[in-house]
């Protein structure tokens, strides 16, 4: 029984396949003339320092991933950042030992995942207007929780754990991965993974099909906010206080990872390695452009640009298949 | 050709338990009754078809069948026992599966995929996709399907599409089947194989319901035909001891003289010569047609007949050849050179390229006219109303209001409306690309009247059709089509069905 997996790839997984590779050149480009041009990107300290901004990014970026495979979008990333920080930060604060204290934000994550689900399924809301309405309540909710001071005095463990490695990687960067596989898994070679994709190609189809969608769609939505719990967790870890205001503008550093990755914003279409090597792109980017000291301004120009550049290819390639 | 094959006695009281029994079933919906008091039994291994206009209520029969939408009122009883549709699985759990007339499939999926969507073969929710990849084209290979497995679905023609759905369906129903007009889109041999299968569902035991307006091929696979007219199923009778004029009356409560009613009007100046015209899809297509003539397409599909009208109507650009129009050097670039012209396109697929769907009725009939409508840079809006509520009164749409969103409208009137919003445009050549596919015989009568109307006022028109039956009777002159190339062409009744078959096919 040991034959080969497919007799032929699909044109979708080979497109894909393509696709990573070209993104993967680019980033490996990029370190390249960063190298180059300045002495400090290629340091151990460095290369730290980007691996753990890009775990960040890179989690919220696989979160939203989910969402948007459903022709969804998550608009509450950045605020539920903030939010979940705040909440662990209080929870450690009343004395609360860390494990439960994050257990604890996490379901916060889910109950907000649950509520974005219910808004779009019973209430029938588009899922831009719901997660636009939870992006700008959360955020004040976390104003007046912290009655807009910060909150700082967290235990050594908590605030070490980002600083530390493993096996010289970031322990950050683990985390990354101890989210990717599993989401690499469920998507790609799960029965979820498969009705989530055809949600978001043609939910009539899928209806038909005997898919539960509103399981699925509520499973989305929570995947996405649960991951920006724990991605709130690990900031709130990584700069040692916690601000309500903290992921401000997350949200669309999450959608265009998620979009450079090779992700379609009308559903159906998306990958976990995608998103991960986008979010490294940006981050690199930024890296980068602090390095050279260039005006942090000029990253988001270049991070727009990047946008329209790789999604326009992206489109070229698939009206020629 | 009218020969039942099954057995006879399918239909007798004191025979076995039907497989299904509906009881007065009916449907409403707010403002509709769209089923009332359906009465039919479906007993195991028999091929019944349903037959009726568009808005009769087959789709909804079908619905309430698959469970996707639930019953008003009555019972369905499955093997004596009642039973109660919830929601899709409800009948997929029995063995009831549909392949529909529009393709219900998901086109961003493989083709493995979507066979076995909410069936998938899968080891603690991990699938096994090498095995459902290499059963998919066992499934696909035993039916004679020249299709791969590992496809992308959206990769693939309309036609080959419907057969992953026929695929699909094959095999997860194992005790009922619905096919919806499954023929439209199919080429002759997929036809062929469409029919070898349902006959061999039919040997299986495996209940087959048929749904379809081409009369002939209820004749060749059927074993009885109920009819549909208004939501009332108004008869059923056995394949062999009816015809096609008493299936039409009963339809329609009226008979229909000439089903594809032509009229004779005398030819006038040649309007449009294309000579060698050639693009990407079709090479060196020379013909010409004259006023008050019907120039017909026929061909099989992916011939290039849509390809060389989309060249005609300038959505495609020429790389050889030329046009004339009234003898004038005719040159098009766009859509817009087009339509100055006087030449209207009406297209193949309704409801992606000829509808606005979310858009009213009356949006949708003024679409090509608002530049006459407008006056300073503002819409009359007087003279929008009154336009549309002709049209909707000279072309019989049925339709509660001139606001009505043009995608709550039954097929046929939807074609209404993609065709009669070119009447009044002005224009002198028409063009129309499968103009009846899935639109009931009273609509079809309707539309064929309004070609002769336009040919009365002077028009030409080129009729693209892969229904030969339709295109024989209707052209003044036939062409033929193979593979991007003119392979004949023919005076009106000059040459036979067989003939025309054997030059498209290429035997």
């Amino acid at each position: 029984m040991a034959e080969a997996e497919l007799p032929q790839r699909s044109l979708a997984s080979r497109f894909a396949f393509l696709r990573s590779l070209t993104l993967l050149g680019l980033l490996l480009a990029m370190w390249v003339a960063l190298s180059f041009s300045t002495h400090t990107f290629f340091t151990v300290t460095n290369v730290e320092n980007l691996m753990r901004q890009a775990s960040l990014w890179s989690i919220i970026a696989v979160g939203q991933t989910f969402v948007i495979i459903t022709a969804g979008i998550d608009l509450s990333v950045g605020a539920v950042i903030g939010f979940s920080g705040v909440v662990v930060a209080m929870l450690m604060q009343a004395n609360v030992p860390i494990a439960p204290a994050i257990l604890i934000t996490l379901l916060v994550g889910v109950a907000i995942g649950l509520f974005h689900g219910f808004g779009v399924l019973r209430l029938g809301l588009p899922p831009f207007i719901m997660t636009l309405a939870t992006l700008t309540a959360l955020r004040g909710i976390g104003y007046i929780m912290t009655d807009g001071a910060p909150i700082s005095g967290f235990p050594d463990a908590f605030t070490n754990f980002s600083e530390d490695s493993f096996l010289g990687i970031p322990l950050l960067f683990w985390m990354v991965i101890l989210v990717s596989v599993p989401s690499y898994v469920l998507l790609h070679h799960s029965r979820f993974g498969r009705h989530l994709f055809a949600i978001g190609s043609n939910p009539e189809a899928a209806r038909l099909s005997g898919v539960n969608i509103p399981r699925m769609i509520y499973s989305a939505y929570v995947l996405s906010a649960t991951f920006a719990a724990f991605a709130g967790i690990l900031t709130t870890s990584r700069i040692g206080v916690a601000i309500a205001g903290t992921g401000e503008g997350w949200e669309l550093q999450s959608i265009a990872s998620s979009v450079i990755g090779g992700t379609s914003l009308f559903g159906a279409v998306g990958s976990v390695p995608g998103p991960l090597l986008g979010a490294m792109l940006i981050s690199t980017i930024n890296n980068g452009a602090n390095l050279l000291n260039v005006n942090s301004f000029w990253q988001r120009v270049i991070t727009g640009a990047l946008i329209i550049v790789i999604v326009y290819l992206d489109q070229l390639r698939r009206r020629r298949r | 050709m009218r020969n039942a094959c099954g057995p006879e006695a399918t239909a007798d009281p004191g025979a076995p338990v039907p497989l299904i029994e509906l009881r007065k079933l009916d449907k409403r919906f707010p403002g509709t009754h769209a089923l009332k008091a359906v009465d039919l039994s479906l007993f195991a291994g028999e091929v019944h078809a349903i037959v009726g206009e568009n808005g009769a209520g087959k789709s909804t029969l079908i619905k309430l069948l698959t469970g996707a939408y639930t019953k008003s009122g009555g019972e369905i009883l499955w093997e004596g026992r009642p039973v109660v549709f919830a929601r899709p699985n409800d009948a997929i759990s029995l063995g009831i599966n549909a392949v529909h007339q529009e393709v219900v499939l998901c086109r961003h999926l493989t083709v493995a995929a979507n066979i076995f969507l909410g069936g998938e073969d899968s080891r603690l929710g991990i699938l096994k996709n090498g095995a459902m990849v290499r059963a998919a084209q066992r499934i696909l290979d035993g039916l004679g399907f020249s299709i791969s497995a590992s496809a992308n679905l959206g990769s693939l023609t309309i036609g080959q599409q419907q057969l992953v759905a026929t695929a699909r369906a094959a095999a997860r129903g194992s005790r009922l089947i619905i096919f919806d007009e499954p023929t439209a889109y199919l080429t002759r041999q997929e036809t062929e194989q469409l029919f070898k299968l349902i006959r061999r569902m039919h040997a299986d035991h495996i209940t087959v319901i048929y749904i379809s307006h081409r009369l002939e091929e209820i004749f060749q696979l059927a074993d009885r035909v109920s009819v549909l007219r208004d939501g009332v199923l108004v008869s059923t009778r056995r394949v062999a001891e009816t015809d096609e004029q008493t299936l039409i009356r009963d339809m329609v409560s009226r008979s229909i003289g000439n089903l594809h009613y032509k009229e004779d009007i005398g030819h006038g100046a040649v309007i449009f010569e294309a000579k060698d015209l050639t693009g990407q899809g079709f090479e060196n297509i020379s013909m010409t047609v004259r006023s008050g003539e019907i120039a017909g397409l026929y061909g099989l599909i992916g011939a290039g007949r849509s390809e060389f009208v989309q060249c005609v109507f300038g959505r495609r650009p020429k790389t050889g050849g030329e046009m004339r129009w009234r003898g004038e050097p005719l040159r098009i670039r766009s859509e817009r050179d087009a339509m100055r012209r006087g030449i209207a396109l009406i297209p193949e697929s309704r409801r992606d390229q000829g509808l606005c769907l979310n858009l009213g009725v009356s949006h949708n009939l003024n679409l090509p006219i608002f530049d006459r409508l407008t006056r300073h840079l503002l819409i009359n809006r007087q003279a929008e109303m009154e336009h549309a509520d002709r049209q909707i009164a000279d072309l019989r749409i049925v339709t509660a209001s001139r606001a009505l969103g043009v995608n709550l409208l039954s097929g046929g009137n939807q074609q209404k409306v993609v065709v009669g919003k070119w009447l009044n445009h002005g224009a002198e050549l028409f063009i129309l690309d499968e103009p009846t596919v899935g639109v009931d015989v009273g609509t079809k009568v309707e539309i064929y009247k309004l070609m002769a109307a336009l040919l009365r006022k002077g028009a030409g028109i080129i009729l693209i059709s892969s229904y030969l039956p339709e295109v024989y009777d209707l052209s003044d002159s036939l062409y033929v089509f193979r593979r991007g190339r003119m392979v004949a062409q023919h005076a009106r009744n000059s040459a036979d069905h067989e003939t025309i078959l054997k030059e498209a096919i290429g035997a």
